[in-house]
């Protein structure tokens, strides 16, 4: 444990490893950024985008047949009247929520690290709410109806009912979407008018020029930006607690076995950020490869997201342990008997998936080894991702599947549709990024240039000998 | 870089006169503290004073946690900023040591205090039986013992290494510090929850609640944030620290308190709600005793004054950076950290609310004796990290 493992080149106490590698100047930087976006789009990238599309219209697919023929068509019924469409939706909500951490928090933390990542994690953020948005948007049945979900007023003084979860995840998920987008937007304007500047046809110019809102990077504008920003940042940060807390009560408010327990919020809020990370680290080491970025999403940023990965895995494994404990210990026959039936029930395989996946793989991260081996990093990512939705599954379809009379329980097999739509989400969410990683910069140029050494207004990055000085005087 | 970005000159000790002023002070409420254990446990009501000192134990403890907690995480992160006001945590993390004395009494009292499970009649309660693997008394001051010895040790031990540093300013030190920073968190975080379902929720032992441990352990950050932010104002006010302990630390500082209202306010509104919207007779009947007889006071007292209250004092950044402000809404906190254990506490032994003496007895006790122990223990040392690689980065601390 103690031994001094190697570190990277100059991150050692005291000195902090350089940001972005090589010898970059502003002008780099831009470069390249912005010529991600101008050059013309490869091969690879368009067989890709076709993979992508494809599955999105597997989607398409799935959501005609789902309209046309109705809810009925999932595996659903009267004992499990959840399973893979509130599965999915947390899924996804949950994938959003590193974005909004990293842009927010990380942001007030002063992580200067999250300059290089925050950019694709907010719009894949963005992605994964629409995908999530997919769910209780279609799962109302009647989807041209989906307004009523909303407290409009009308002759008949008929109301959503206030009091239930469900109806609050409406207001909060559209807040999230929306506080997202806005902050993804705005730190997106200072790049979306370098790319205008940089515009060598009439299209791109008018294109770039509307979306950049008439950025031309004076001092004041710049002074607006920061603030606007800042309390941004400030307003996301509850967000980020919020939305799954919201989420969690879907289920917590409830007196169903194995889902009614306080420790559910913090539990769901760690278990989003742990599955987004995740994520954000599956498509990073995809797209610094392929877009080149090998410089500015460094190893160590990877590093860095694995830590996060591993702290929030090691919270997880603690509500888990804890809701099993505190079953046990509360000494009701119910909650003790959904524990255990998920552990040994019908239902093991996905219990123990989810535990492998969550809690063991990921505690490989406490070896610097694994942390900074990208195949290593791409894997366990990957186990995460599937260990979260087996979370989701497990909480929700065991603890319905045995209800309160032996004669409705149940076994729930998914049909053709849920797989299908589940599949298809992932459609959307791949064919939205790859969209976003060709129109625009991924990676926010403004903010990257302004951790570089060049930007430090009092010049002196070098530590070296000042530190020296000081530690003798 | 400019002159003034200089760390104070000289040997970072506190001066003679401040040195002895609180000395005189600390050693002042160890005596006091005594002399309140001694009226306490002479007293009539022993299971009263049981509780109150229960309560008073909790609350040095909470604080000497969280301080620790703040150190080790600083370590974890690699944070900068944080090395000015981290001895102070250091400091105040040394109570942990005080703690672990301070448990004796407890083990004195404790059939009087975990009485509804230590005594005859657990035997016959249905629920109880069933518990018995966990809440029996040998087992339970076996897991009291490794808790207290965890805290006592890694505050030791993260103390002394950066005393260490002091002297000879190695950074393998910090090296070593930031490796093992990781797996005390990881100690940390279940000895503290598994200390709030023993002490605490253990009192009324029919109730259980999954977040009970989270709970706790918002109180140990807020607390001790709240206790920092008042050591950084007093030390500001003589200029101890000089330009390393600056208004942009104290406003740092400020945040994480702000922050930290507001994780309580969240982990407590949690825990309520689901419970209040489950409606299950076992769990709400907890909330029922903190209700009932006079306890509404307290409860809403809490969300009035441990959360509206502070949340609007110190959410602007002007009140993060006046000393005075900044110190009553951390004033406050500290207080009302005192109630929110009194509050757990004290309705498992009363259902009416009256306020007695013996609960500032209760709370005098261990204050002072930790009070003391402080004194002997730290106010010799330097104010800060003399010789911390991350200094330079301290110094630059700025909030935009």
């Amino acid at each position: 444990m103690a031994t001094s493992a190697p570190v990277t080149p100059g991150d050692t106490p005291g000195t902090r490893a350089k940001l972005v590698l090589g010898q970059p100047t502003f002008k780099t930087v831009n470069e390249d950024i912005a010529s991600i976006v101008e050059s013309k789009p490869t091969p690879k990238y368009l067989l890709g985008l076709m993979f992508a599309a494809s599955i999105l219209l597997v989607m398409v697919g799935s959501l005609v047949k789902l309209v046309y023929s109705g809810v009925g068509v999932w595996g659903l019924d009267n004992t499990v009247f959840w399973a893979w469409d509130i599965t999915g939706f947390v899924f996804w909500i949950g994938i959003g929520h590193a974005g909004t951490l990293i842009s927010a928090i990380l942001f007030l933390f002063r992580q200067k690290w999250r300059t290089s990542i925050n950019r694709a994690a907010e719009a894949m953020t963005i992605f994964a709410v629409m995908a999530a948005g997919i769910y209780p948007a279609f799962h109302v049945g009647r989807v041209w109806l989906l307004y009523w979900v909303f407290p409009v007023p009308n002759q008949m003084s008929m109301w959503p009912n206030f009091k239930s979860p469900l109806l609050w995840d409406v207001f909060a998920v559209s807040t999230y979407a929306t506080v997202s987008i806005l902050f993804w937007y705005l730190g997106l304007v200072p790049d979306l008018a370098t790319i205008r500047d940089r515009a060598k046809t009439k299209l791109r110019y008018l294109i770039y020029g509307i979306l950049s809102l008439g950025w031309r990077g004076s001092h004041r504008g710049w002074l607006s930006y920061e603030k606007a920003y800042l309390i941004l940042a400030g307003l996301s940060t509850p967000l980020v607690l919020s939305v799954h807390t919201v989420v969690s009560f879907d289920f917590a408010t409830s007196v169903v076995p194995g889902w009614h327990t306080t420790i559910f919020p913090p539990y769901f809020v760690a278990g989003a950020i742990f599955s987004g990370f995740a994520m954000v680290i599956t498509l990073m080491i995809v797209a610094r490869k392929v877009l080149g970025l090998e410089h500015m999403i460094t190893i160590r940023h990877l590093e860095n997201m694995s830590k996060i990965i591993l702290a929030t895995g090691s919270m997880v494994g603690y509500a888990y342990a804890i809701e099993f404990f505190i079953a046990w210990y509360g000494a009701v026959e119910y909650e003790r008997y959904a524990f255990l039936n998920r552990m040994f029930g019908p239902y093991w395989w996905a219990y123990w998936s989810m535990v492998s996946c969550n809690v063991i793989f990921p505690q490989l991260f406490w070896f610097k080894k694994v942390r900074t081996s990208i195949p290593a990093l791409f894997a366990i990512s990957i186990v995460v991702n599937i260990g979260m939705w087996f979370e989701r599954f497990v909480i929700i379809v065991t603890s319905l599947h045995r209800d309160y009379i032996p004669s409705s329980w149940t076994y729930f097999t998914p049909s053709i549709w849920d797989i299908s739509l589940f599949v298809g989400t992932f459609g959307l969410f791949l064919t939205m990024f790859l969209l976003f990683c060709k129109f625009l910069p991924v990676i926010a140029a403004s903010e990257v240039k302004g951790v570089m050494p060049q930007a430090d207004p009092h010049g002196d990055d070098h530590h070296g000998k000042d530190e020296e000085a000081h530690a003798h005087g | 870089m400019s002159a003034a970005k200089k760390p104070p000159k000289g040997d970072g000790l506190l001066p003679k006169e401040l040195v002895e002023s609180w000395s005189k002070i600390g050693y002042g409420l160890g005596a006091l503290g005594v002399a309140a254990f001694a009226a306490g446990m002479l007293g009539a009501d022993q299971a009263r004073f049981g509780a109150a000192y229960l309560v008073g134990f909790m609350f040095t403890t909470t604080i000497a946690v969280g301080a620790l907690f703040f150190v080790v995480i600083q370590h974890l992160t690699k944070a900068g900023w944080s090395v000015a006001p981290r001895r102070i945590m250091e400091w105040l993390s040394q109570g942990l040591i005080a703690s672990a004395v301070l448990f004796v009494p407890l083990v004195v009292m404790a059939p009087k205090i975990w009485h509804h499970w230590m005594g005859e009649h657990a035997a016959h309660d249905q629920v109880l039986v069933q518990k018995q693997g966990y809440l029996n008394q040998p087992f339970f001051y076996a897991r009291a013992i490794v808790f207290l010895v965890v805290w006592a040790l890694l505050a030791t031990w993260f103390y002394k290494l950066s005393r260490e540093q002091d002297s000879t300013g190695d950074r393998k030190l910090s090296d070593k510090l930031q490796v093992a920073a990781a797996p005390s968190i990881a100690a940390l975080g279940l000895t503290i929850s598994f200390a709030g379902f023993d002490w605490v929720m253990s009192l009324d032992p029919h109730w259980y609640s999954t977040i009970f441990g989270v709970y706790i352990f918002a109180g140990c950050l807020l607390s001790s944030h709240a206790m920092l932010a008042l050591c950084i104002v007093r030390l500001r006010k003589d200029n101890i620290g000089g330009n390393l302990l600056t208004v942009e630390h104290q406003h740092d500082v400020g945040k994480f308190l702000f922050g930290f209202v507001v994780f309580w306010a969240y982990i407590g509104f949690s825990q309520f709600m689901l419970i209040f919207y489950a409606n299950i007779p076992e769990e709400t009947v907890w909330y029922l005793h903190r209700w009932n007889h006079g306890w509404h006071v307290v409860s809403m007292g809490l969300f009035l004054l441990h959360f509206i209250a502070p949340f609007l004092m110190l959410l602007s950044r002007t009140a993060k950076r006046d000393p005075r402000l900044l110190a009553a809404g951390a004033g406050l906190l500290l207080f009302m950290h005192w109630v929110d254990l009194y509050w757990l506490v004290m309705p498992n032994f009363d259902e009416h609310f009256h306020f007695q003496w013996v609960d500032i007895a209760g709370l005098l006790a261990p204050v002072g004796v930790t009070a003391a122990w402080l004194s002997k223990r730290v106010l010799a040392d330097p104010v800060y990290p003399l010789k911390d690689p991350y200094i330079p980065e301290a110094l630059k601390a700025e909030n935009l």
